[in-house]
C-alpha cells in the first residue's frame, strides 16, 4: 500500500522547497534585484509556522517505517536552523547586493543547504542522513567560491570540496558496512544490532563514519581545510559555514551516536574523546597565533567544536539526557555567539578594510557601538558571565561531573585548560578594540552600517545577554527536545 | 545454473565477442598502418577550427551541456523504477514523480533562460 | 555453484589489473578509459549478486555519465593527453604502496572475520529483490524524502555549476 503521507510534518521542508523554487523563477523571469532576496527571507520566516504550528500539537510523528521522525528534537533544531538561516540572509544582503554578485542564484544555494538542515534534524536513517548532509555541503562547495575572480575564494572553494568529497566518500564506506553488518539502514534497527554482540569490522564501520562526520565538523586531525575555507569565502558564507552547516553535521553527528551507535560504547567513545581533546587543544593553540580575524575565528570554531564534542564523548556514562542537552543547548548557543562574531568581523571590515587584527586596534573609540557587540561576542564565546556562553561551558561540564569516570574527568580537566588559553587571544582582541590606539587610514565618517547587518547583531547580543542571565529559556529547549512526544 | 544467469550468459557472450571483434579490427589496423607519431595529433579536434587558447583544452561550455546530461541521466535512472510500478503506485507515485521532473525541469529553463544553452 | 566463482575470479583479476592500470597509465585519457573496466566490472559482479538494477544503474551513472564528466573535465585542464612521464608522478610510490597494504589486509581479515562463514543462496526470491520494481517500491514508499531532497540537490548543484562555468 501506498503510505499515509502526513503534510503536516513535511510543511516547514515544503514550504523551504516552494521558496526556493520562488526565488529561481523570481530571478530569471523578472528584473527586480531585490525580489530574489525578499522572497527568500519571507520564506525562511514562513517555514517557521508550521514549525510553530506542530511544536504546539506536540506529536510525535514517525513517517516511513521510522526513516523520518517529526519530533522535539527535530522541532528545536528546525527552529535553530530556520533562524540561523535567517540571520545569515540579513548578513548577505548588503554584502552580495554590493558585491554585484549572482543574486538568485546566492540565495537559491543557501536555501537548498538550509533545507538539507532541516530535514537532518529529522531524517533517522543513514540514507536520509546521508543525503540530506551532501544537500547541505554540495551548494556550500560553490557558495565558498562565490568570489569568482579572487584566488583565495577559488582556493578556498578547491579545498573545501576535495575534501568533502574525501569525507563524503569514507563515511559512505563506513555506513555502507554498518549497513551491511545491520541489514537496515534505520538507526532503529542499528541500535538493536549494536546491542547484541558485534564483530571487529562493526567498530570500524563506526570508525569510518565518525572519520566522516569528523571533516565536516572539522574535528582535529581533521580540520586542516577549515582555515583556508573561511578565510577565502565571502565572510557571509564563512559566517553559516561555521554555525549552520557545522551544527547540521553534529545534529547528525548527535542523532546517529544516539539513536544508532549508543549501545557499542566502546566503539565509538574513544573516538569522540579523541577527536574532542585534539580540537579543543589544537584549535586553541592555533588560533592564539592568528593575525587574521577571520582565521582566528575558524580556529576558534573548531575549539569549540571540540567543547560540543565532550559531552558526546562521555554520553555512554550520563544517566538520562543530561549530554545529549548539553550537545543542544551548546549548538543552540555557539550558533547565536558565532554568527554575531561574524557580523561583528563583517561590520568592522566596512570600515577598516581589512581582516587583520591590528586593524582593529582602537576601534572602540572610533565605533563603539560596533566595539561593544563584537566585545559581547568574543567576552561569550570566551565563556565569561553573564553572557550565554558561560551557561553553554556550564553544561558541558555538567555532563562531565554526571559521568564521573576517569577518562570523563580526564576530559574535563582538558577542557578547563582550554578554557583558559581561549580567554588569551579572545580577550587579546577586544583589548586591541578599547586600549590601543587608532590605525591610521580607518575610516571615521563612514555611511551607516545595512540594516540587516545591524538588525543580525542587535538580536544576537539580546540573545546573548537573556539567555546569559536567564539561561533558563534554552535550558527548557535541552529538555523538551529529549521529552517523549 | 538458474534462468538469470543464463540470460546474462548471453549478454557476456555478446561483450565478448565484441571486444574479439574490435581487437581483431584494430590489431589488423595497426599491423598494415605506417606509424608516425606527431604532436599535431594530440590537438583538440574541435569542429574544424583551431582549438581555443587559454588555459583549457576545450571550451569551457561544452561543461555545461555534459552537466545537463549528468542530472537528466540521474533522473532517468530515478524514472525507471516509478515506470514499472505504475500501477501499483498510481495518483500518489505520479505526484512524486510530477514533483522530481518539474524541479529538475527548473534546473534546464534556468540555463536556458541565462543564455548558456546559446552558442553565441 | 562453480560457474558464478569462476565468474567472479575473472572478473575480479581484471578489475584489480585495470585498476592498477588506471593509477599507472602515463596519460590520462587512458587512466579514464582503465577506469571504465573497473566499473564495468563492478557492474558485472552486481549481476553475480543478482542486484540487477544497480547493476543497470552503475552502467548508466558510471560508465554513461561519471566517466564522460571526467572526459570533459581533462578537457577542460591542460593535463597532457599524449604519454608525458613525470607530469602525472607526485613521487608517493612507496607510501602509497604501504597504505594500501595496510587497508588491504586490515578489510580482508575482518570482512572474513564478519562473513566469513556465510553463502548467499540463490533463488528467485533473491533475484526479485534486486529488481527494479522491488527498488521502486523502496523508493516511493520508504525513501520519499531522500528522493524529493536529491532532486533539489540535483537542481542547486546545476545552479552552482552554471555560476562557475558563465563567463559573465
Amino acid at each position: 500500500m501506498n503510505p499515509h503521507v502526513d503534510f503536516h510534518a513535511f510543511a516547514p521542508e515544503i514550504v523551504l522547497t516552494v521558496t526556493i523554487v520562488a526565488v529561481l523563477i523570481a530571478d530569471l523571469f523578472t528584473d527586480d534585484s531585490k525580489l530574489p532576496a525578499r522572497i527568500a527571507a519571507l520564506g525562511v520566516l514562513g517555514s517557521l509556522v508550521p514549525v510553530l504550528t506542530l511544536a504546539v500539537d506536540g506529536q510525535t510523528r514517525s513517517l516511513f517505517g521510522g526513516a523520518f521522525v517529526v519530533d522535539p528534537f527535530s522541532l528545536v533544531l528546525t527552529g535553530f536552523f530556520l533562524v540561523a538561516g535567517y540571520v545569515t540572509l540579513l548578513l548577505s544582503f548588503d554584502y552580495i547586493g554590493e558585491g554585484d554578485y549572482y543574486q538568485g542564484e546566492f540565495y537559491v544555494l543557501l536555501l537548498t543547504s538550509l533545507l538539507g538542515m532541516i530535514v537532518i534534524s529529522s531524517a533517522r536513517d543513514l540514507i536520509s542522513i546521508f543525503v540530506a548532509l551532501e544537500t547541505i555541503t554540495i551548494p556550500t562547495f560553490v557558495l565558498a567560491g562565490w568570489r569568482k575572480h579572487d584566488t583565495k575564494s577559488n582556493e578556498a572553494s578547491l579545498k573545501y570540496f576535495l575534501i568533502g568529497v574525501l569525507s563524503s566518500a569514507v563515511m559512505l564506506y563506513g555506513m555502507s558496512l554498518v549497513f551491511g553488518l545491520a541489514n537496515s539502514t534505520v538507526l532503529v534497527d542499528i541500535h538493536k544490532y549494536a546491542s547484541g554482540h558485534t564483530p571487529a569490522l562493526f567498530a570500524v564501520a563506526v570508525f569510518l563514519t565518525l572519520v566522516g562526520f569528523a571533516f565536516k565538523v572539522s574535528a582535529v586531525p581533521f580540520h586542516f581545510w577549515a582555515p583556508d575555507t573561511y578565510e577565502g569565502a565571502p565572510t557571509p558564507v564563512t559566517a553559516f559555514l561555521s554555525v549552520a552547516s557545522k551544527a547540521g553535521g553534529f545534529v547528525a553527528l548527535l542523532t546517529i551516536v544516539r539513536l544508532g551507535f549508543f549501545p557499542s560504547g566502546n566503539s565509538w567513545q574513544p573516538i569522540l574523546w579523541v577527536l574532542a581533546a585534539a580540537s579543543m587543544t589544537l584549535g586553541n593553540l592555533a588560533a592564539l597565533r592568528q593575525t587574521n580575524i577571520v582565521r582566528m575565528l575558524a580556529y576558534s570554531s573548531i575549539a569549540q567544536g571540540g567543547f560540543i564534542l565532550v559531552p558526546l564523548a562521555v554520553a555512554g556514562d550520563v544517566r538520562g539526557n543530561a549530554a545529549w542537552q548539553a550537545v543542544v543547548i551548546y549548538i543552540l548557543i555557539y550558533g547565536a555567539m558565532n554568527l554575531g562574531a561574524f557580523a561583528a568581523v563583517i561590520a568592522a571590515a566596512r570600515r577598516t578594510r581589512s581582516a587583520e587584527i591590528s586593524r582593529l586596534a582602537g576601534f572602540g573609540r572610533t565605533n563603539p557601538a560596533i566595539a561593544v557587540m563584537f566585545s559581547v561576542f568574543l567576552f561569550s564565546l570566551a565563556g565569561i558571565p553573564p553572557l550565554a556562553g558561560w551557561f553553554a561551558k556550564f553544561v558541558m561540564f555538567r555532563a562531565v561531573f554526571d559521568a564521573n569516570t576517569t577518562v570523563a574527568v580526564v576530559l574535563g580537566v582538558i577542557a578547563a585548560v582550554n578554557s583558559v588559553i581561549a580567554f588569551f587571544y579572545y580577550s587579546g582582541v577586544v583589548r586591541r578594540l578599547w586600549f590601543d590606539e587608532p590605525a591610521a587610514g580607518v575610516e571615521l565618517s563612514s555611511p551607516r552600517l545595512p540594516v540587516g547587518l545591524s538588525a543580525a547583531m542587535g538580536l544576537m547580543t539580546a540573545v546573548i545577554l537573556v539567555v546569559g542571565v536567564y539561561p533558563q529559556f534554552f535550558a527548557r529547549l535541552g529538555e523538551i527536545a529529549f521529552q517523549r512526544g | 545454473m538458474t534462468e538469470f544467469y543464463r540470460q546474462y550468459l548471453s549478454v557476456a557472450v555478446l561483450i565478448g565477442a565484441a571486444a574479439l571483434m574490435f581487437g581483431a579490427m584494430l590489431g589488423a589496423g595497426r599491423l598494415l598502418r605506417p606509424n608516425r607519431p606527431q604532436p599535431e595529433k594530440f590537438i583538440t579536434y574541435e569542429a574544424g577550427s583551431d582549438p581555443v587558447g587559454g588555459w583549457g583544452q576545450s571550451n569551457v561550455r561544452y561543461y555545461v551541456y555534459a552537466l545537463l546530461f549528468v542530472m537528466f541521466d540521474v533522473e532517468a535512472v530515478f524514472i525507471f523504477p516509478w515506470a514499472v510500478n505504475l500501477k501499483s503506485l498510481g495518483v500518489y507515485g505520479l505526484i512524486e514523480m510530477a514533483v522530481f521532473i518539474i524541479v529538475l525541469t527548473l534546473g534546464l529553463v534556468y540555463a536556458w533562460r541565462k543564455g548558456v544553452l546559446r552558442w553565441a | 555453484m562453480w560457474e558464478q566463482q569462476v565468474a567472479f575470479w575473472v572478473l575480479a583479476v581484471a578489475m584489480a589489473a585495470a585498476a592498477i592500470g588506471v593509477v599507472r597509465s602515463r596519460n590520462i585519457v587512458h587512466a579514464a578509459l582503465f577506469l571504465v573496466v573497473v566499473l564495468a566490472g563492478a557492474a558485472a559482479q552486481y549481476i553475480l549478486l543478482a542486484a540487477e538494477f544497480v547493476a543497470w544503474v552503475q552502467v548508466l551513472i558510471y560508465i554513461g555519465a561519471v566517466v564522460v564528466l571526467f572526459l570533459f573535465g581533462i578537457m577542460l585542464t591542460r593535463a597532457p593527453m599524449h604519454d608525458d612521464a613525470g607530469a602525472l608522478d607526485n613521487d608517493q610510490r612507496w607510501g602509497g604502496l604501504v597504505v594500501a597494504l595496510f587497508v588491504l589486509g586490515v578489510l580482508i581479515a575482518l570482512l572474513v572475520n564478519a562473513f566469513g562463514g556465510k553463502k548467499i543462496h540463490f533463488s528467485n526470491a533473491l533475484v526479485s529483490l534486486g529488481r527494479t520494481s522491488h527498488v521502486g517500491t523502496d523508493i516511493f514508499r520508504v525513501f520519499v524524502v531522500p528522493f524529493e531532497v536529491v532532486s533539489m540537490l540535483l537542481l542547486a548543484a546545476l545552479v552552482g555549476a552554471v555560476v562557475l562555468a558563465r563567463k559573465d
